[in-house]
């Protein structure tokens, strides 16, 4: 039986669903849209309500876009000749913060782990291949290098040695690469942990 | 790193004990079904947060009462440590370090560890081979903790190929991806047997010339069998490939570190087949030994040595041997019916412990002349 009124139920169960909301925060989280006025209660409704309307996936590298394309794949400053594939749209925030990388993204949409039943198919590696083999749009250089830039665990590893055999296959004229693993910039060697200093250990470079 | 004081209530056959160690060898002595074995399991329990003879719990707590609770003291170089283990039936453990609520004891500091011989462990030397995989890897944690993450990763991988096989085989995918889980699995699959390779390659040196001390005699080994044969990942995918047709019948993976054993030998036959009960028994204690000077040559943690009524069957000269090899390094705790059997025993570095009608005493040898 339920102690509150079924709107004011129904807000906590939602706002429950939440990814690190439990119970508790999600009643708090209710009370305060309760007690908020009309107009901020209703802009964050309208938010979500916006976002789920106009924000789809980009037609070229599935990145969220609010058009048929994401802004990266419509900045043409950007170099269209290298691809950064990603697990997830939330994965080029980090890459793009670094104003390193200037080339385009694509998105997967996860990692293969066949122990959930995701396998190649459910993922945008189709769409990869053929827009790495394709024609390249007018005036764009055709895809030079693909760097893979998924998760360092055991599935996000697997996906990235699953489309570099596949690229070599179909596109060997394209450079594969692969993020290196290693040590944080500026961290202490004593707090690096034991599987982040072996990899770095194994990847150690000759100083010229 | 030892361990100082071991409490514990409504465990087994003991409504309470508190017990203090000695720093180097302590003996306990009792009669047959006094409860030393439930001493020394408490012990355990106290600091893995298992016990050494049950995977049942509820066998832990005393008949009639509903909870269990062990705790050990322990004197770390950074000082003193608690740790503590609770159960009550149908209730998940509770494990504390130092008062903090814990997942688990493995990894938390001041925690000891602990090499275990109880007669029901002869099932490592006899038994499957998967007791003897896990025992090596348990080496291999105690040995290099940060590597018990090959292991993990090697499991992950084997588990994600293994439902893989079975999606192909029942047509629900292509095989494509197989190649790229081949190559994740052999990369973590060769990781976990240079780990166990080097860990048996350390305990081996040691373990012949143990034996041999007590008394096993025939040039007695151990040594690595990995299933594969392979020196590095290329090997091991070429050899995982060779098997992928059978693997997709049976929807699994046959071949791979997961297929290793460990062997025990005689003049070259496995003690698993062909040693007497006698012999498999001195060549698991030669093992556990082995391993304790292993790890004690490679970081500054020497294993607790908990060690049921191995006295009865050596000889006195082999005795003697044992307990100058429990006295020269780390702590032991020794079971015994009797005194006697503990050459030294009565010296003044050795803690003595006396289990008597469900209680622990200790024991200051009144009687003795």
């Amino acid at each position: 039986m339920s102690t509150f009124a079924p709107p004011v139920q129904r807000l906590i169960t939602e706002l429950g669903k939440l990814p690190g909301i439990g119970g508790r925060t999600a009643q708090r989280l209710a009370f305060h849209l309760l007690r908020a006025s009309e107009e901020d209660a209703l802009a964050l409704a309208d938010a979500i309500r916006e976002v789920k309307s106009r924000i789809g996936l980009c037609e070229v590298c599935f990145n969220l876009a609010d058009g048929p394309r994401c802004r990266i794949c419509s900045d043409e400053r950007r170099d269209a000749a290298v691809v950064c594939v990603v697990e997830e749209p939330s994965d080029i925030i980090p890459i793009e913060r670094t104003h390193e990388f200037h080339g385009r993204y694509h998105v997967l949409g996860g990692a293969l782990s066949p122990i959930d039943g995701v396998d190649p198919e459910d993922l945008r590696i189709a769409e990869l291949y053929r827009r790495v083999t394709g024609e390249p749009e007018e005036g764009r250089d055709p895809i030079r290098e693909v760097v893979l830039a998924t998760n360092p665990t055991t599935t996000g590893e697997a996906t990235a040695l699953h489309i570099a055999e596949q690229l070599r296959e179909k596109a060997p004229q394209v450079t594969v690469t692969r993020l290196a693993s290693g040590l944080p910039v500026g961290a202490d060697l004593e707090y690096a942990d034991e599987l982040t200093l072996g990899r770095a250990l194994a990847g150690r470079r000759a100083l010229s | 790193m030892r361990v100082v004081r071991l409490s514990l209530r409504n465990f087994r056959s003991y409504e309470s004990a508190d017990v203090e160690l000695g720093a180097g060898l302590t003996v306990v002595t009792g009669r047959n079904g006094a409860g030393k074995t439930n001493l020394l399991d408490a012990l355990y329990f106290g600091c893995t947060g298992r016990s050494a003879r049950t995977t049942n719990d509820r066998e832990l707590v005393r008949f009639g009462q509903k909870v269990t609770r062990v705790e050990v003291e322990t004197e770390a170089d950074d000082g003193p440590h608690r740790l503590s283990v609770g159960f009550e039936a149908g209730q998940p453990k509770r494990l504390t370090a130092d008062g903090v609520r814990v997942e688990r004891l493995l990894d938390v500091p001041g925690r000891p560890l602990v090499s275990v011989f109880l007669p029901d462990r002869l099932e490592l030397v006899k038994g499957t081979p998967s007791l003897r995989r896990a025992h090596v890897d348990q080496v291999v944690a105690a040995l290099w903790p940060a590597r018990t993450t090959t292991r993990r990763g090697y499991a992950q991988a084997l588990a994600q190929r293994n439902a893989l096989l079975t999606r192909v085989r029942d047509g629900a995918v292509s095989p494509t991806s197989l190649a790229a889980w081949d190559r994740e699995l052999a990369r973590h699959g060769i990781a976990l047997m240079a780990d166990r390779a080097a860990a048996i390659d350390a305990v081996a040196e040691r373990f012949g010339a143990i034996a041999a001390d007590l008394g096993l005699d025939g040039d007695p080994r151990v040594a690595y069998r990995p299933r594969s044969k392979a020196t590095d990942a290329d090997g091991l995918v070429a050899e995982l490939e060779e098997r992928r047709t059978s693997d997709l019948e049976r929807g699994f993976s046959g071949h791979g570190p997961h297929r290793d054993d460990l062997a025990l030998t005689r003049d070259g036959r496995e003690l698993r087949a062909y040693g007497s009960q006698g012999q498999q028994r001195l060549a698991l204690l030669a093992l556990l030994l082995a391993e304790r000077e292993a790890i004690a040559a490679t970081r500054d943690a020497v294993p607790v040595m908990l060690l049921d009524d191995v006295m009865s069957e050596l000889d006195r000269e082999r005795r003697g041997r044992l307990v100058e090899l429990l006295r020269g390094v780390g702590q032991s705790v020794v079971t015994t019916t009797d005194l006697e059997h503990v050459p030294g025993g009565d010296g003044a570095d050795v803690r003595r412990l006396r289990v008597e009608d469900g209680e622990v005493r200790a024991d200051d040898l009144r009687e003795q002349p």
